[in-house]
């Protein structure tokens, strides 16, 4: 309601100025009929409007202005300056009230009689009283007490109030165009500030131009969110006209329908609320035309009297839904086609090959109505061809599903262009896109084999918390070059589309996500079906943003109503999984197929041969800072730059397994053949019908297996003499037998301690014996003391040996605090 | 008639551009390709924060592309409310149209007929007048719009 009373308070405003100049002329020319027209149509309108709102004094004072000059227009009575004259002190009493009502104060009451009885009574008389006289009486009669009122109007609100209370509500029309250049430069100076800060970045820190930065950051993103409500409407604005127009619609065929609306907070570009008002209006008058039936019709169905039409506005990423559906009668899919052969759009064989849902969209072909006779609330000329082509110039779309009896829905899609989304930048192929925020449920990156990636036919699957979801390749969408999907690990983003279906387009990384400036494409490149627009990254380089909706339509992954997503027979896939292990297949360098069970597979890691070492009697190799034990390699030197390997783990050891090739994740359903001759090899199976030979994983850690190093902080500690030779020799034979050596004076009770005996005698003569183990070493390698508690100092044997049995004697005893 | 045209080379033939739709000319930086897009779309590229779609008007014409080279500069045209960079083999100068655009017996050939407005007598020597539209559409015009709505 008080959106309503700002608008007519607003409209009133805007009439009142407009009308100034009219009834200035009126005044100088009272004979004046198009100034009379003129000012009949601005109190008529505020009549009419008082009567909505329930202002009787405003009611009474524009009727009784409103009845003279209808006399006038009628030619029962002449116009003349005491006419004039009362009409404008009635005209100036309307702008004092609607002051009073914007300000939400009562207006002071009386005065009214006066100025009615001015336009009416004192006119009666005009027949007998001679123009001159009737100037010379009414003058001082009238305008006295209208200009009393006005300055008593201004005793009661004095004109300061008035005047900020006007400003604050005051509105403004402006063009559209005019928002355009002011969102589009806004938008620009998001793009160059994107720039300066990328800019910065390389610059490096600098707090003088920081700190003005990062406000000029704060000042845009207001400005940005001004000027994006600005341009916004809810789509209320739209929504809250239909039920009238249903009504109207309904009561004039005859038919009894009821209209639900849904999603009317959805916000949307006035601009675009205007594009697609006449679309709507359309679809509901079809929906209400041909779509319901009459109640009776509808009883013999077995439904209910009233039909129903529901409209349901969602928004999900930069682009808004709207689907319009009604229970009528649905389409008849033999009609449309029988029309489309006749006129020529389809020939009889293409019909044959059609699938229904295409047969319906023709209905968006121009020359297509079905209905059979023209009434008058639809089939006008305008028909849907109009429709889609008035949505396809802002880049929407519409699409028809229907079931025989059910009804019928149609759903648009409308673009927000030249907006301001949050997106996702994503690469594939070397190149990047965009996707919008709205849609992206999740991001997961795992392994093929992780995800149970399957093909079946030419669509892929995958597996997501016990969902079987359908994959796009985003590379094959695009029909980009793209290597062996199994062969690499995944980045899958979850989409969800507005039908709420699922979906995981594969990528090959994820970049960054922020706002992105959403500009339209050019035709030529919209036709593809896949960009929604383009838009400048940081660095000012373009990439194209991804038509999700558009691109799962075009690999059918919409549903109207079908399951939402396959749910794999839980039954099923439980006993498959527990009757047959996993395993990771592969060709090793030797070329033989062979294969390891997925639960040892960590990951599949590629390095560049530089990380292998050979040098020693087993290869090793870098992987993430640590050094770990690597198998599989061939004999001959590695001819190629990067590797693949399986990282396989038991838990607490880690190798790494060297693999020619990696081939698919594998079910185990055959039998296993045992290989005693050969103990690295756990059985022999067949896979596709060829051998497979299963890697014992257990020989292999045995063999191989390296526990990760302790941490530092877990490592037993341990001090040395303090000596050239214990730094640069000793501490190395320490450290490999798993001490972390710690300067004397960090030395914690408990912490081993090697010494030479010397320095332990004098030790023990001071009375102060190391509290923890110590070893004692000798120079001599013969025994001179006689002793066997001394080592000698390249006794390497005994060494490890002390060293090996003073960490398991600390193991044994438990942690220390 | 002293319209203004931009002179430039289009598959080795000298072609005209009203000088009025020739926004400016830049040098073309890093061109974006557009998968799935018709040969004669290069790509997207940006100029300061808009971005500019790159027509390759050779194949738009639907001339072999190896035939002729590009010249790293390009002419920014508007079409429809869009913006567009113009590859071509290259740009040669500004002159005033001296006559107006006609026909000439036998015509231009296929691909020049549909892009060409007519042959027009320029300060510097005839050169065919393009119809930016026509060019831009590409060498197949829409048709089978069924089976992208369907």
């Amino acid at each position: 309601m008080d959106d309503l009373l700002a608008d007519f308070i607003a409209e009133t405003r805007e009439m009142l100025e407009a009308s100034g100049g009219e009834i200035v002329a009126w005044e100088a020319d009272p004979d004046d009929r198009t100034r009379i027209d003129a000012i009949f149509r601005f109190v008529h309108t505020v009549k009419g409007n008082c009567g909505f709102f329930d202002f009787p004094r405003l009611a009474r004072l524009s009727h009784a202005a409103e009845d003279a000059l209808a006399d006038c227009r009628a030619g029962r009575r002449e116009p003349d300056q005491r006419l004039v004259t009362a009409v404008l002190a009635i005209i100036d009493r309307i702008a004092q009230m609607i002051d009073a009502i914007e300000a939400g104060e009562d207006f002071p009451e009386g005065g009214d009689e006066a100025l009615i009885d001015a336009v009416n009574g004192p006119g009666e008389a005009t027949a007998d009283a001679a123009p001159g006289a009737a100037d010379a009486g009414a003058d001082p009669l009238l305008h006295a007490p209208a200009s009393a009122l006005l300055e008593r109007a201004d005793d009661f609100i004095s004109p300061a109030v008035r005047r900020a209370d006007a400003a604050g509500q005051r509105t403004i029309r402006l063009p559209v165009e005019l928002l355009d250049r002011v969102m589009s430069g806004v938008s620009d100076m998001v793009l160059a500030r994107n720039d300066l800060a990328h800019r910065l970045r390389q610059a490096g820190n600098q707090p003088t131009i920081d700190g003005p930065f990062e406000r000029l950051t704060a000042i845009l993103s207001d400005v940005r969110d001004a000027i994006t409500r600005m341009r916004m409407q809810r789509i209320e604005t739209l929504l809250s006209v239909l039920p009238r127009l249903v009504r109207d619609l309904s009561a004039d065929l005859g038919k009894q329908v009821m209209v639900d609306c849904d999603g009317g907070d959805v916000e949307l570009d006035r601009e675009m609320i205007e594009t697609i008002r006449d679309p709507l209006t359309h679809l509901i008058r079809n929906a209400i035309d041909h779509g319901i039936e009459p109640p009776s019709a509808r009883l013999a169905g077995g439904k209910r009297e009233i039909g129903l039409i529901a409209i349901a506005a969602r928004q999900s990423g930069n682009t808004i839904g709207i689907v319009i559906s009604d229970d009528g009668r649905g389409l008849d899919e033999e009609r449309i086609a029988a029309k489309a052969i006749a006129n020529g759009l389809i020939s009889a064989a293409e019909r044959a090959a059609m699938s229904r849902d295409k047969i319906l969209n023709l209905i968006f072909e121009p020359g297509l109505s079905t209905a059979e006779t023209v009434s008058n609330v639809s089939g006008r000329g305008v028909g849907l061809d109009v429709v889609r082509q008035n949505l396809e110039k802002v880049g929407g779309s519409i699409k028809v599903s229907s079931q025989p009896g059910e009804g019928t829905h149609f759903t648009m899609q409308i673009p927000l262009t030249l907006s301001i989304i949050a997106g996702l930048t994503v690469e594939v192929g070397g190149q990047r896109f965009a996707i919008p925020q709205g849609y992206v449920e999740e991001i997961v990156q795992a392994t093929a084999g992780a995800l149970d990636f399957t093909r079946m036919g030419e669509t892929a699957l995958v597996t997501f918390r016990g969902n079987r979801i359908p994959c796009l390749m985003l590379d094959e969408v695009l029909g980009l070059e793209h290597p062996d999907i199994t062969a690499r690990d995944f980045t899958l983003v979850l989409l969800r589309l507005a039908s709420g279906d699922l979906f995981a387009l594969a990528v090959d990384h994820i970049h960054s996500h922020g706002d992105l400036v959403v500009k339209p494409l050019a035709p030529a490149v919209m036709k593809s079906g896949l960009y929604a627009g383009s838009t400048l990254l940081d660095d000012g380089q373009p990439v194209l943003l991804l038509d999700v909706t558009n691109i799962a339509a075009h690999h059918d992954l919409v549903s109207d109503g079908r399951a939402r997503v396959l749910q794999p027979p839980e039954e099923d896939t439980a006993a498959a999984t527990a009757a047959a292990a996993r395993a990771m297949l592969f060709t090793d360098f030797a070329g033989r197929r062979s294969a390891v069970r997925l639960e040892l597979v960590q990951r599949i890691e590629t390095t560049p041969t530089a990380a292998i070492d050979r040098s020693g009697a087993r290869a090793r190799v870098v992987i993430d800072g640590l050094i770990l034990p690597l198998v599989g390699l061939p004999d001959a030197p590695l001819d190629r730059d990067k590797l693949r390997l399986l990282r396989l783990s038991d838990g607490t050891c880690e190798l790494l397994h060297a693999v020619r090739e990696v081939k698919d994740a594998i079910l185990l359903t055959e039998a296993l053949t045992p290989v005693p001759e050969d103990p690295l090899v756990e059985a022999l199976t067949l896979v596709d019908g060829e051998p497979v030979a299963l890697i014992d994983a257990h020989e292999l850690f045995a063999r191989h297996g390296k526990p990760p190093e302790a941490a530092p902080g877990m490592r037993p500690r341990c001090t040395l003499p303090d000596s050239e030779w214990a730094r640069t020799i000793l501490a190395p034979l320490v450290i490999s037998a798993g001490y972390e050596v710690v300067p004397a004076g960090m030395a914690r009770p408990g912490d081993l301690e090697i010494m030479f005996e010397d320095m332990f005698e004098v030790a023990e003569a001071l009375g102060r014996p190391p509290a923890g183990p110590v070893i004692r070493l000798r120079d001599h390698p013969d025994d001179s003391q006689g002793g066997s508690a001394t080592i000698y100092r390249y006794d390497r044997e005994a060494l490890f040996a002390a060293l090996t049995a003073v960490r398991h004697a600390r193991v044994a005893g438990g942690p220390r605090a | 008639m002293s319209e203004l045209l931009v002179i430039i080379q289009i598959a080795g033939r000298r072609c005209a551009l009203g000088a009025h739709d020739v926004k400016s000319v830049i040098e073309l930086g890093s061109i974006t390709p557009v998968p799935r897009t018709p040969d004669f779309v290069a790509g997207i590229t940006a100029l300061r924060s808009q971005s500019l779609t790159v027509i390759d008007c050779r194949s738009a014409l639907g001339f072999d592309t190896a035939q002729w080279p590009t010249d790293d500069r390009a002419a920014v045209v508007a079409c429809g409310g869009h913006s567009y960079a113009l590859m071509v083999d290259g740009i040669e100068d500004i002159t005033t149209a001296a006559g107006v655009p006609g026909q000439i017996p036998g015509g231009f050939g296929p691909e020049w007929s549909r892009i060409a407005t007519g042959m027009i007598e320029t300060m510097t020597g005839p050169a065919l007048l393009i119809d930016l539209a026509a060019l831009i559409a590409g060498p197949e015009s829409p048709r089978g719009d069924i089976e992208v709505a369907a």
